[in-house]
C-alpha cells in the first residue's frame, strides 16, 4: 500500500482521474457532434448513386461532416417541407423546377446568393431562378432519341418528325417549341396526328417500342435514360437538332430556417462548382451549367439551350392538358 | 338455425366490416363530399359543368364502348370454356382450371408489356392475319381501340369463366340428353335447356367483367396512351398531372354510379332470372 501511494495513487489524485474522466465522457457527445456535423439533403431517388459515389465522400471529408440522403420524388420533398416548416430538419433540396416554384410560393426557401455561394458568378445564363430561389446544378437536356438500325443518319431537326414517312411511328411528349404562342403551337402539333404513334408519361415503354422499332422516334427524349440504354448496347442514339434543345428540370435549394446553414451553403457551391460537375456531368449524361466545366464527350458541344419559363408552364399546364386531351385525342 | 344464434353469427363479419368502413366507406364518402363542394360550401356546379361538356360525353362514351366490347369478347370466348371446363374430367378438368387461373398471378403491367408486343406491326396478330390474306400488309393494333378491346379481354377472361362454369358444372348433363331423345336439334336444346340455365352465371361474369372492364386504369395508359381517355385515366389524370380535385372527385363519382349501377342491375337480373325458372 505504500508503495503505492509513492507512486502517486493517493486518494486525491484518483478522486481528480476520475473527475476528469468523467468530465471527458459527458463532454465527448458535443464534441463528436462538433466534429460531425448532419446534413440531411432531400432529392430524387435517382440522383442517390451519384450523390453517394460522387459528392459526399469528397464533401464529408471536406467539410468534416456527414451527409444523409434522403431519396424521393419532388412532391414528397415538398411535402417534408411543408409539414416541417416551423422546425426544418432538411437543409438542401434537389427538385424539380416546377415543385420548386409551389416551394417558393410557400415561402419555404431561402435565397442563394454569390456572397454566400461564390459558384454562382460561374453559372451559366439562365440557370438561376426567381430571383436566386433555386439554381440548376445540372442540365439533362431533351433531344431526340432514334432507332438506328431504321435510321442510318440522326434526324437534324426537329421537323423532320412531321415527315409523312413516318406516319405512326413517332413518339412525342406533349411539349411545344414554341410554348408562348399556344394557339399557333397546337395547331402545328394537330399536323403529327397522323404520324404519332402515341404520347408517352413512361419512359420505359416508350425506349421499349423504340428499340423494338415500332416507333423510329422520341421526339422530346431524356438525355440521361438515352444514353444509357445506348451504353446498354440498345439500337438507338440521341441528337441535338440544330434548332437547339431543351433543358430538363434539375434545381438545388435552400430549406429556409434550415439546421447547419453554413454547410447547406458549402453544399449548394459545391454543386454548383466546377470538381463536382465535372465529375458528375457524365454519369448522368446532363449538361454542365458551371461555365468553367467543359461539356462532357458523347454531349452536344454547340446546341443552343432554350431555357423554360417554369412559372409560365406552371401558371398554364392544366389549360394545355385538356386542350392536348381534346385535340390530340385518336 | 334459430334467430338468436343467426344474429350471433353476424359478429363474424364485424373485422371485414371494419376494415372496409375505414379503408373503403370512409374515403368514399370523403370522395362524394369533394365532388359536392365548392369555394362557398355545398355545390353540384361540378356536375353541371362536367355534363356541359362535350368531351365529357365523349370520355364516357369511350368508357362505356371499350367495356362493351370486352365484356361482349370475353362472353364469346369464354362460355365455350367453361362449358368444356364443366363437362371435362379428371387431369383435362384440372389443366383447363390451371391454364385458366395460372395467368391471374401474373400482373397486369406485365401482362401489357406483353400484349404491346403481339400488338405490334410485326407482332403474332398482323403477321397470322397476313399469312391467311385477311390483311394486305402488317398494320398496328397497338394504341388503337380494337388493340385495347383484345388486351382487357385477355387479362378479364378469367372472370367470365368463372362464375359460369360454377353455374354450369351443376347443370344435369341428362337434361340436354333429353332434350336429344325427345328430337330436340343442338340449337333448340342449347337455346332452350343450357342458356337458359347457365343465365345466373353469364350475368355475374358480365358484371364482373364489366365493372372490371369500365374502371380499368393501368390497361388503358399501357395498351393505348393517354390519347384516349376514359372515366377511369381522366381521373387518375385529373388527380395525378392536373392537381385538379374537383374533376377528379367528380368523374370518379360518376364511374362509381355506372359501377354501382352495373351491380345492381345485375342483382336484379340474377333474381328474375332464378324466379323464371
Amino acid at each position: 500500500m505504500a508503495d503505492i501511494t509513492k507512486q502517486g495513487f493517493d486518494r486525491r489524485r484518483l478522486l481528480i482521474g476520475t473527475g476528469a474522466t468523467g468530465l471527458s465522457l459527458i463532454a465527448m457527445p458535443s464534441i463528436l457532434r462538433a466534429q460531425t456535423r448532419e446534413l440531411v439533403i432531400g432529392g430524387a431517388a435517382s440522383h442517390k448513386p451519384w450523390v453517394e459515389t460522387h459528392v459526399a465522400p469528397m464533401f464529408e471529408k471536406k467539410y468534416n461532416a456527414r451527409i444523409t440522403f434522403e431519396g424521393t420524388r419532388s412532391l414528397v420533398n415538398l411535402e417534408k417541407m411543408q409539414k416541417n416548416k416551423d422546425k426544418p430538419y432538411l437543409s438542401v433540396v434537389q427538385m424539380d423546377d416546377p415543385v420548386m416554384i409551389l416551394a417558393v410560393r410557400e415561402g419555404l426557401l431561402e435565397p442563394i446568393t454569390a456572397a454566400k455561394c461564390p459558384n454562382v458568378a460561374k453559372l451559366k445564363p439562365g440557370t438561376m431562378h426567381m430571383d436566386g430561389m433555386w439554381a440548376n446544378y445540372l442540365q439533362p437536356w431533351q433531344g431526340i432519341a432514334y432507332n438506328t438500325n431504321v435510321l442510318k443518319e440522326p434526324p437534324a431537326s426537329w421537323a423532320d418528325a412531321f415527315d409523312p414517312k413516318f406516319k405512326g411511328r413517332i413518339i412525342g411528349k406533349p411539349m411545344a417549341e414554341a410554348y408562348k404562342d399556344i394557339d399557333a403551337a397546337f395547331a402545328k402539333l394537330k399536323t403529327l396526328k397522323a404520324n404519332l404513334l402515341t404520347a408517352y408519361s413512361q419512359m420505359p415503354q416508350a425506349f421499349s417500342l423504340l428499340e423494338q422499332g415500332e416507333a423510329h422516334m422520341i421526339v422530346g427524349a431524356l438525355s440521361s435514360f438515352g444514353m444509357q440504354r445506348r451504353l446498354d448496347g440498345a439500337p438507338i442514339n440521341m441528337t441535338a437538332p440544330k434548332e437547339g434543345i431543351f433543358p430538363v428540370p434539375s434545381g438545388i435549394a435552400l430549406v429556409k430556417g434550415s439546421p447547419n446553414i453554413d454547410l447547406a451553403y458549402a453544399y449548394v457551391n459545391e454543386l454548383l462548382g466546377a470538381e463536382v460537375q465535372a465529375r458528375i456531368a457524365p454519369p448522368t449524361f446532363a449538361l454542365p451549367t458551371n461555365v468553367d466545366v467543359p461539356v462532357p464527350p458523347g454531349m452536344p458541344t454547340n446546341a443552343t439551350v432554350h431555357p423554360i419559363d417554369w412559372a409560365f408552364v406552371a401558371e398554364n399546364r392544366n389549360s394545355w392538358v385538356q386542350r392536348w386531351d381534346r385535340e390530340m385525342a385518336i | 338455425m334459430s334467430g338468436a344464434r343467426l344474429d350471433r353469427m353476424i359478429w363474424l363479419a364485424l373485422p371485414a366490416v371494419a376494415y372496409l368502413a375505414v379503408v373503403y366507406a370512409l374515403p368514399l364518402l370523403w370522395l362524394l363530399g369533394r365532388s359536392v363542394t365548392g369555394p362557398d360550401g355545398f355545390t353540384i356546379a361540378q356536375f353541371t359543368a362536367f355534363f356541359a361538356d362535350p368531351f365529357s360525353w365523349r370520355v364516357m362514351g369511350n368508357t362505356l364502348r371499350i367495356a362493351f366490347w370486352v365484356t361482349l369478347l370475353s362472353l364469346v370466348i369464354g362460355y365455350p370454356v367453361a362449358i368444356a371446363m364443366a363437362r371435362a374430367r379428371g387431369l383435362m378438368q384440372v389443366m383447363l382450371l390451371v391454364a385458366m387461373i395460372l395467368p391471374l398471378s401474373i400482373g397486369v403491367v406485365v401482362k401489357a408489356f406483353a400484349w404491346q408486343i403481339v400488338l405490334r406491326r410485326d407482332g403474332v396478330i398482323s403477321q397470322g392475319l397476313v399469312a391467311i390474306g385477311i390483311w394486305a400488309e402488317p398494320q398496328r393494333l397497338l394504341f388503337t381501340e380494337a388493340g385495347l378491346i383484345v388486351g382487357a379481354t385477355n387479362v378479364f377472361l378469367p372472370f367470365m369463366i368463372l362464375p359460369i362454369y360454377s353455374v354450369v358444372k351443376l347443370i344435369d348433363p341428362r337434361l340436354t340428353e333429353a332434350g336429344a331423345t325427345l328430337g330436340a336439334s343442338p340449337f333448340y336444346r342449347f337455346r332452350k335447356i343450357l342458356l337458359p340455365l347457365a343465365l345466373p352465371g353469364i350475368v355475374s361474369g358480365s358484371a364482373f367483367v364489366f365493372s372490371m372492364a369500365v374502371s380499368m386504369f393501368v390497361i388503358p395508359s399501357l395498351l393505348i396512351g393517354d390519347r384516349f381517355q376514359t372515366l377511369a385515366t381522366l381521373t387518375g389524370r385529373s388527380y395525378l398531372l392536373m392537381r385538379n380535385e374537383a374533376l377528379g372527385s367528380t368523374t370518379a363519382v360518376i364511374l362509381l354510379v355506372i359501377a354501382v349501377s352495373i351491380v345492381v342491375l345485375s342483382t336484379w337480373l340474377s333474381k328474375r332470372v332464378g324466379r323464371s325458372l
